[in-house]
């Protein structure tokens, strides 16, 4: 359960009655209700409802049930509360359909036309005489609410709005979790100020730290001298006053870990408990992310657009919002490339020869989980050791027994040299596929009789592209004295800070950390550097699905202009040429 | 008096501001893009083909992590498979994506199997700019998918007109309105 929910005044009212009502509830519930003779727990409690807002099922374990449009039965499985009122409660914006908040703060207080965001001591303050549009919530309203639709001000909400069957016990229950749903502030919202914090692990070079650090402390210095006097200086007036609350300063923490990976998790706890933050901006490591994911689900601690291309995979996790799957992800596409051939005999026998590195492991993972949901037979995968040179004599053996149509080389700098042995050693190479982020900047240098042969998977934007776009990152570099633009890292951080830029704009005055993420996931699309779209929606938090399939080939010859040929001819150099779509399906 | 009067007309405003506006029908002729799209199966979908067929069809656009209207239109979609007696006419569903980034085959198969879709409800995806044909073909092309509406198009199967419904309809209002295209 939520650790940061606090209990309104009207869930103490609840409480006797949840405790009558629970020992009524059947034990088929996944969340059980606690036995007869120990009473309710407030945590058993509020999972109950927990499970009722966010997946619409009932203590009884059956989906609740409801109307829209007047007419139209739902089952809480197919949609439930949190599907349009979101995860924090704060409500959703869509296609014209505004979806009122719903969390305790909001619903404890009267609800107005104008300038909804004063708080009563503001209104006061102000003297402001608009009427408001409904009353607080009771109990009893919020439940004739829930059941009819119509609020206690005798407004009518849309017919989109379910009308839900619930029964007395049912709806304490729910109503129990509403009361402590973004009812306070969440941790890190000290004074006028916001607190965040970025994570570096102990492998990451000086000059990678520096890439990652300085545009967030750019940004974090600007924000702060712009919002200085913020309120007097800019927002006279009632709006003024409105938005002016919503904007605070920033303060950044920066944690270095230290040791083993499997330590991490007390690090960072010992960390957050010393420094409370809102949320985690960026972060870096060069290997598996999993330790700072799993913290982050465990303290229910926001993560925003770490650089790591090794990021938990998940359904169904929520707390760190990732660029993509990484490394995963380039699997993925290779395999939905491959299934998608017009022609199938590069698909008839595939062979994964995985370099065994966290790399090499989460490439062959993505392959061989898009190659099973495509409904093919599983393939056959060979290890190869995490270090060195490729063993060529070894590899020919493999294939010569093997005889793949198509040969999936996870590895990374080895694997060109590798494959220009093989090839003049007249071994039976047909087709490749090799990761371009593996590869780094040597992509291109594939000998020329490969180019025909080789795949590269590659998850951002074409090369030629791409400077249009990186070059806005150079406004948050100011004091960066070494500057590497092939780790991306610097242009990843920009895209981060945009992304949180306008989420903070969106989260208004409504410092809740699940509201954070809703934000982001109600963003439209994003152009921004590295990935060539970055697209949300709620709940989604891998922000770029594609990767492109390249080819080495020649550039394009550029176009010659009427009159003289030139005297010296152009050059054609060799570039990756797109060979698919950017989300392959 | 005044006052009361004052107010009586500001909750009356106040009402109506929530009230939803009724659903408005219009009758449209659209010409199918030739485009390849795919469907919850991983199977490629010719779209022309699919809608062209002559066999009773209604089409909507909705994406799969929509919070509010495509909720809405896909219980719709599941209600009136439901009200459809066995053995009765068949009515061919079909969601195109406007999300076809995030919607994958598993991702379209998962949204069908919350809504306890039956077969004859098709969820397509695609290559974005085959998408942006599709939505242009029927007039219902958004840049941002948060700004989306609700639209509701039915293929009269005689004449081959669309019947282009924009708002949200009631399940008995869904009903009425495929049995006036004669779908029913």
């Amino acid at each position: 359960m939520s650790g940061r929910r606090e209990r309104s005044p009207f869930l103490s009212l609840l409480a006797p009655l949840l405790g009558m009502l629970l020992l009524t509830l059947p034990a088929t519930a996944q969340v059980k209700p606690p036995a007869a003779a120990a009473g309710p727990t407030a945590e058993q409690t509020l999972a109950l409802g927990e499970r009722m807002y966010r997946q619409g099922i009932l203590p009884s374990g059956e989906p609740m049930s409801s109307i829209v449009s007047g007419d139209v039965q739902v089952a809480g499985t197919s949609f439930s509360c949190v599907s349009c009122h979101l995860r924090g409660g704060l409500g959703s914006w869509e296609g014209g359909i505004v979806t009122l908040p719903t969390n305790a703060a909001r619903l404890s207080i009267p609800r107005y036309w104008k300038f909804p965001n004063l708080s009563l001591e503001e209104r006061k303050e102000l003297k402001l005489q608009n009427p408001a549009a409904r009353p607080a919530y009771t109990n009893e309203t919020l439940a004739h609410l829930i059941r009819t639709g119509r609020d206690p001000g005798g407004t009518d909400m849309h017919p989109v709005m379910p009308r839900y069957y619930l029964s007395d016990p049912d709806m304490a229950i729910l109503l129990s979790y509403l009361g402590t749903l973004s009812a306070k502030h969440s941790p890190g919202v000290i004074g006028d100020t916001l607190h965040f914090a970025t994570v570096i692990t102990p492998e990451v070079s000086e000059d990678d730290q520096q890439a990652m650090l300085v545009p967030i402390k750019n940004y974090v210095q600007r924000h702060n001298q712009f919002s200085s006097g913020f309120g007097n200086r800019m927002y006279l007036g009632v709006g003024g006053n409105e938005m002016s609350g919503a904007y605070r300063k920033m303060a950044l923490s920066v944690w270095r870990l230290q040791g083993a990976p499997d330590t991490w998790g007390r690090q960072l706890e010992a960390f957050l408990a010393k420094d409370p933050v809102f949320a985690m901006l960026g972060g870096i490591s060069y290997g598996d992310w999993k330790p700072i994911h799993d913290f982050c689900e465990r303290t229910q601690l926001p993560c925003l657009f770490p650089v790591t291309d090794l990021p938990v995979v998940s359904d169904t996790d929520w707390y760190t919002q990732y660029f993509s799957k990484g490394y995963y992800q380039e699997g993925q596409a290779a395999a939905r490339y491959l299934n998608g051939l017009d022609d199938p005999a590069a698909a008839r026998k595939v062979l994964q020869l995985v370099q065994d590195t966290p790399q090499g492991r989460a490439l062959a993972l993505g392959f061989r989980e898009a190659w099973a949901e495509l409904g093919r037979s599983p393939i056959k995968e060979l290890p190869l050791p995490p270090e060195g040179a490729l063993d060529v004599n070894g590899l020919a053996a493999i294939l010569s027994q093997e005889k793949p149509s198509t040969v999936l080389l996870w590895t990374g700098d080895s694997a060109y040299p590798a494959l220009d042995a093989l090839l003049r050693k007249g071994s039976l190479l047909v087709n490749a596929f090799l990761s371009g982020r593996l590869l780094g900047a040597r992509v291109t240098s594939l000998p020329e009789h490969l180019w025909s042969r080789v795949w590269i998977t590659y998850p951002y934007r074409e090369p030629q592209l791409e400077p249009k776009f990186s070059a806005y990152a150079d406004t948050l570099l100011a004091g960066l004295t070494t500057r590497h633009p092939e780790t991306r890292i610097s242009t990843r951080t920009y895209a981060m800070v945009q992304v949180l830029r306008q989420a903070l704009m969106d989260m208004d005055r409504h410092f809740y950390q699940d509201n954070l993420l809703d934000r982001i996931g109600m963003q439209r699309d994003q152009f921004l550097p590295d990935y060539l779209r970055l697209s949300f929606g709620p709940g989604q938090r891998y922000a770029s699905k594609g990767c492109y399939i390249m080819q080495v080939g020649l550039s394009p010859a550029p176009k010659v202009a009427p009159g003289p040929a030139p005297q010296v001819k152009p050059v054609q150099v060799p570039v990756l040429l797109r060979k698919s779509e950017w989300v392959i399906h | 008096m005044r006052r009361i009067l004052m107010a009586l007309g500001m909750t009356a405003v106040m009402l109506s501001a929530q009230a939803p506006p009724p659903y408005t029908r219009t009758l449209e002729t659209y010409t199918v893009p030739d485009v390849v799209l795919v469907n919850q199966d991983g199977t490629k979908v010719k779209l022309k083909g699919l809608l062209d067929s002559g066999e009773p069809i209604i089409l909507d656009f909705i994406f799969g992590t929509c919070t509010t209207i495509c909720p809405v239109l896909s219980a719709g979609y599941a209600n009136l498979q439901a009200k459809l007696p066995p053995g009765g006419p068949k009515i061919h569903l079909v969601s195109i994506s406007i999300d076809p980034e995030n919607d994958t085959p598993k991702v379209m198969r998962d949204y069908l199997k919350r809504y306890r879709a039956k077969p004859g409800w098709d969820f397509l995806t695609g290559r974005r700019e085959d998408i942006d044909k599709a939505m242009n073909a029927f007039n219902a092309y958004i840049p941002n998918k948060m700004s989306h509406y609700p639209l509701t198009l039915i293929r009269d199967p005689k004449t081959g007109k669309w019947i282009r419904i924009f708002g949200l309809m009631s399940s008995s209002e869904f009903m009425a309105e495929c049995r006036k295209a004669g779908l029913l």
